[in-house]
């Protein structure tokens, strides 16, 4: 074979161009497929959940002086693990800017915000999927069942997987060293999540927790989803502040992201 | 075709890249060579997007890295130093993935073209491996691959055949060959001397960031001074005098690195005996003497005083 041609020619020519919506998508779907290499993480996790719902809810309900405590609970723990989920792609993406695998995908035919918004897009559907088993649960649980109040409810929980990516994203290139990054997330993640109203109520928390929880992206996610599965008005306060979170950090993550990136941080 | 303008990159307080004007042809095979650390690899992630330069400009095909980056991504395509493909992938699923991203081929065409080059490179039988499974070599040709089966206006190798075998290096080097030969233009960077003299039609070399000289590797070879190389090896400690040869018209230039000495020559054979008789009355102790053609790593110890490696 050393005088044939090995790289045959072909007919087609390549050098036309994907979709815009095509790419934005391929970006995503990378991150969502990570999910199922490794499914033994979504059925612990979910098992771990339906015993803490069971032991550690039961248990404190019995304390708690607070109509039907158990709901306001799973719906909360719900709310709180979707933000904690969410929190993985930072992880993610520090680890690729080490390896290297981040300088490959910047020079693909992505434009910088096609590739985030893949990014945040690809983390946020992969922390829905992630909790579909443990959002069924409390769904038979507690008997919710109107189609509209769910999809409200699912939309709820997106925008605020669709901002704790964002956020996880702007930490991820922010902060440079490995161990400090790995601590930050994990603060900002019992930040976010245990100070909110997610898993108590305002007026069950420590005084000093009441004056931030009531702007954590956390408690704006939980209000709009008690209020979509339980109450019947909408929080219009709550979902705006969930939608200003969402924009908020992308934006930030994006322009913070690729400034760092561009100069050449990892390396 | 790509147009480096005063471009420079500074990290820090290093200047990866100073200064570097350049410009690649059309269709050319350019070999970027030079020493690690000398900005090759800067240069092309600058070209590709990834970095933005500090000072000076890059165009490709007339678009400005910093202004169009997006036009720019569509041109090119490069295959890294080390392999950044993802771990947990089989060879079929990164290049397959990597079509997808850069080209408009369907299901079926990306299929043909993925089985092509894995094939050539006799990775077919392990496409499903996972890659972090794999040595190095092989890593490195699924790496390489991408941009063979990708095709691109403009391709970028950078150090193509590190950790290959002979025969790997040789096959990859012909597979280069072929994808400008079907019209990609392609920059081909190297820390080997072999690999940019057999490789490239035009040698760019660089160190420290900077452009040393661009031409064929036979202008650069011819351009340094003679035609014949005098390596002498002297006694630790002993400051060469240079004037004691400079006297002889035929020679050319003399350089020092250490305790080796390079004498160039424009006919070497006759002088030999008086170059030596000469530095040994002159109290020189001269351990070796070996008399050669230049090669590239002489052009490349001429312009900048340093050994490659
Ligand atoms: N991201 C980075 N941050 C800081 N320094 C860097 C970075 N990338 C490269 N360098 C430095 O720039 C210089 C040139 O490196 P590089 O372009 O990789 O050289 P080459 O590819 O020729 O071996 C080296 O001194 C290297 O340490
Ligand atoms: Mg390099």
């Amino acid at each position: 074979m050393s005088s044939s041609t090995i790289l045959a020619k072909t007919s087609s020519d390549p050098t036309g161009q994907v979709s815009t919506s095509g790419l934005v998508w391929e970006m995503a779907r990378r991150d969502i497929l990570t999910l199922f290499r490794t499914p033994w993480i979504i059925i612990s996790r979910s098992m771990a959940f339906v015993i803490q719902l069971f032991v550690f809810a039961y248990f404190i309900s019995g304390m708690v002086v607070y109509p039907n405590f158990f709901q306001y609970y799973a719906v909360g723990s719900v709310v709180a693990m979707v933000a904690s989920i969410s929190f993985i792609i930072g992880y993610d993406i520090f680890e690729e800017a080490e390896e290297g695998l981040l300088d490959y995908l910047l020079t693909l035919p992505v434009s910088r915000r096609q590739f985030i918004i893949g990014r945040a897009l690809g983390g946020a559907i992969r922390s829905m999927i992630y909790i579909i088993p443990m959002f069924v649960i409390v769904a038979v649980l507690e008997h919710f069942a109107n189609p509209l109040s769910i999809l409200a409810a699912v939309l709820d929980l997106f925008l605020l997987a669709f901002g704790v990516t964002g956020l996880s994203i702007t930490m991820a290139v922010t902060v440079r060293s490995a161990n400090r990054f790995d601590v930050t997330l994990a603060l900002l993640d019992l930040a976010v999540t245990r100070i909110s109203v997610a898993l108590y109520p305002l007026t069950y928390l420590p005084n000093y927790v009441r004056l931030i929880a009531p702007y954590s992206p956390v408690t704006f996610a939980s209000i709009s989803v008690h209020d979509a599965l339980i109450g019947t008005s909408l929080n219009a306060t709550s979902l705006a502040g969930l939608l200003a979170f969402v924009a908020i950090f992308l934006v930030l993550g994006a322009t913070i992201y690729f400034r760092r990136l561009e100069g050449g941080v990892y390396g | 075709m790509i147009s480096f303008d005063k471009t420079g990159k500074r990290f820090g307080t290093l200047d990866a890249v100073k200064d570097f004007s350049l410009d690649v042809r059309d269709k050319e095979i350019l070999g970027l060579l030079g020493p690690n650390g000398a900005g090759k690899t800067t240069l092309m992630l600058m070209m590709g997007t990834v970095y933005r330069p500090t000072s000076g400009s890059i165009s490709v095909d007339g678009f400005d890295v910093i202004k169009h980056p997006n036009n720019v991504r569509k041109l090119i395509g490069i295959a890294f130093q080390d392999a950044r493909v993802d771990g947990i992938l089989g060879a079929f699923d990164v290049l397959n993935w990597h079509l997808k991203m850069t080209t408009v081929l369907d299901k079926e065409e990306r299929a043909e073209r993925v089985e092509q080059v894995l094939r050539a490179v006799d990775l077919w039988d392990a496409r499903k491996k996972r890659t972090w499974l794999m040595s190095g070599g092989m890593r490195k040709k699924v790496e390489d691959c991408k941009v063979l089966a990708q095709r691109p206006k403009i391709a970028v190798f950078d150090e193509p055949t590190a950790f290959l075998d002979v025969p790997s290096r040789l096959l990859m080097w012909k597979m280069i060959r072929e994808l400008r030969d079907q019209g990609s233009t392609v920059i081909v960077a190297t820390n080997m001397m072999d690999e940019a003299e057999r490789l490239s039609e035009r040698v760019a070399i660089v160190n420290r960031g900077k452009l040393v000289a661009i031409d064929t590797p036979e202008v650069l070879k011819g351009r340094t001074k003679g035609g014949e190389v005098l390596e002498l090896t002297v006694d630790d400690g002993q400051e060469f005098p240079r004037g004691l040869l400079t006297q002889f018209g035929e020679v050319q230039d003399v350089t020092q690195n250490e305790n080796k000495v390079s004498v160039y020559l424009s006919s070497g054979r006759l002088l030999l005996p008086k170059i030596v008789e000469t530095l040994t009355t002159g109290g020189i102790k001269i351990q070796s003497v070996h008399l050669k053609e230049v090669t590239l790593e002489d052009v490349f110890l001429n312009y900048t005083g340093q050994n490659l490696e």
